[in-house]
């Protein structure tokens, strides 16, 4: 359960890599517990970007009224794990 | 990875952080197709808004779809039309809903026993000279004897090519009645003579807006970098546009690849179904468009592109203050 996180979120963090063009970081280096809004500057738009990869990925659904809870890739990363 | 606490010292991360998350969703409304006013350079009547929808009348069926607007997520109604205050009913639907912000020329008072935290923005066009020769009247007498010292309301001051020299006089004359104002610039939608923007025009209109903030940072609400973005069009190495509009109604935006935008955007016309292009009119062209709000959201809805520097991201934050400010998000 836990090496499915583990997976999960450096998996998360390729998507978030990809799809928003963050430059100097890695799925290695991207810190899970990092605030994305507070501290990467993630905004609603680019968490519904992100979403979309993730769904059809693990064919899961993401509620728009649950962004507000996934403020970190450790967080999305969880969310993704219960509903799989 | 640039991220916001490695770029800013205590007190600007507290700044920031007081408005990272309040997650405005706006969404813009024509009250009513009619005005008191037919000012030249209107982008409503100029590009035949007024005729793109038949107005709804029953005011029962405004304050449903504003009940759905609210379940929509909008969490700031910016009413504008026409003239709103013709029709304060329909205004008030919205004031007991949602957080509102009505347009208006000024010409009716807001009542406040009615409206007691009614954000208003009046619109002044220039000097008074400007005033007569484009709206027909100058509407500043009337205006600020309605508004005078009102703390729900300031001067949306549209600059004209014209007023290059003269803005201080107008910035003294609004801070005399008490009121604080925010600088925007004229897009000549009906290509008035002598109306149009000239590159040096801008480069000194800007320095002048940098100039008034400098110099009455109590009453203009502003930022140095909005005056580059709106006069210089360019934000980094990137031009405003139809391809760069963050103020395009989603919901009929087909633009490939979409930009950066307002999630959830829509501009309704008065029949409460017809959907307009975007936050200003469908004819206008987007390469010479000033609409100021336009450019703030501009910057807003591209933060990421801001956490580079320091200094890019003091940019942004003042951008977002200042819109935050003018829609009561955040006091004065």
């Amino acid at each position: 359960m836990a090496k499915d996180v583990e997976n999960i979120t450096i998996r998360i963090a390729e998507i978030m890599i990809n799809e928003l063009k963050l430059e100097d970081v890695t799925p290695e280096t991207f810190d899970p517990e990092i605030d994305l809004v507070d501290e990467v500057g993630i905004d609603s738009m680019d968490l519904a970007t992100v979403a979309l990869v993730v769904q059809d990925e693990y064919g899961i659904r993401i509620d728009e009224d649950d962004y507000q809870k996934l403020t970190t890739i450790r967080f999305i990363a969880e969310y993704v794990q219960e509903r799989m | 990875m640039k991220t916001v606490s490695s770029l800013l010292d205590e007190e600007w991360h507290k700044r920031y952080k007081s408005i990272s998350k309040l997650n405005i969703r706006s969404s813009i409304y024509d009250v009513t197709n009619r005005c008191n006013l037919r000012c030249k350079g209107c982008f409503f009547f100029s590009s035949d808004e007024d005729k793109a929808a038949k107005e709804e009348m029953d005011l029962q069926k405004w304050e449903v779809f504003i009940d759905r607007e609210k379940e929509r997520g909008v969490n700031l109604a910016i009413l504008i039309g026409g003239e709103p205050t013709i029709c304060l009913d329909r205004v008030e639907a919205f004031y007991s809903r949602l957080p509102t912000f009505c347009a208006t020329n000024g010409l009716i008072k807001v009542p406040r026993d009615r409206f007691p935290h009614l954000m208003v923005g009046i619109s002044l066009w220039g000097d008074e000279e400007d005033e007569k020769l484009l709206r027909g009247k100058d509407t500043f007498p009337i205006s600020s004897r309605n508004y005078e010292g009102d703390s729900h309301a300031y001067y949306l001051y549209t600059i004209t090519p014209k007023q290059i020299g003269k803005t201080e006089r107008i910035v003294n004359r609004i801070r005399d009645v008490g009121l604080k104002i925010h600088m925007q610039l004229l897009s000549n939608d009906e290509g008035v003579e002598e109306f149009f923007w000239t590159h040096e025009e801008l480069k000194d209109i800007r320095a002048e807006m940098d100039d008034m903030l400098d110099k009455y940072p109590d009453v203009v609400i502003s930022s140095n970098y909005y005056h580059e973005v709106i006069t210089t069009g360019k934000m980094f190495d990137r031009q405003f546009g139809w391809g760069e509009c963050p103020s395009v109604t989603e919901p009929i935006d087909r633009r490939d690849p979409r930009p950066k935008h307002l999630m959830g955007f829509i501009r309704w016309a008065s029949d409460l179904k017809t959907m307009h292009r975007c936050c200003t009119s469908e004819t206008r062209d987007c390469s010479t468009c000033k609409d100021g709000a336009a450019h703030m959201s501009w910057v807003m809805v591209n933060k990421r592109a801001h956490i580079r520097s320091e200094q890019d991201l003091k940019n942004w934050i003042e951008v977002y203050e200042m819109f935050a400010k003018l829609y009561q998000f955040i006091p004065w």
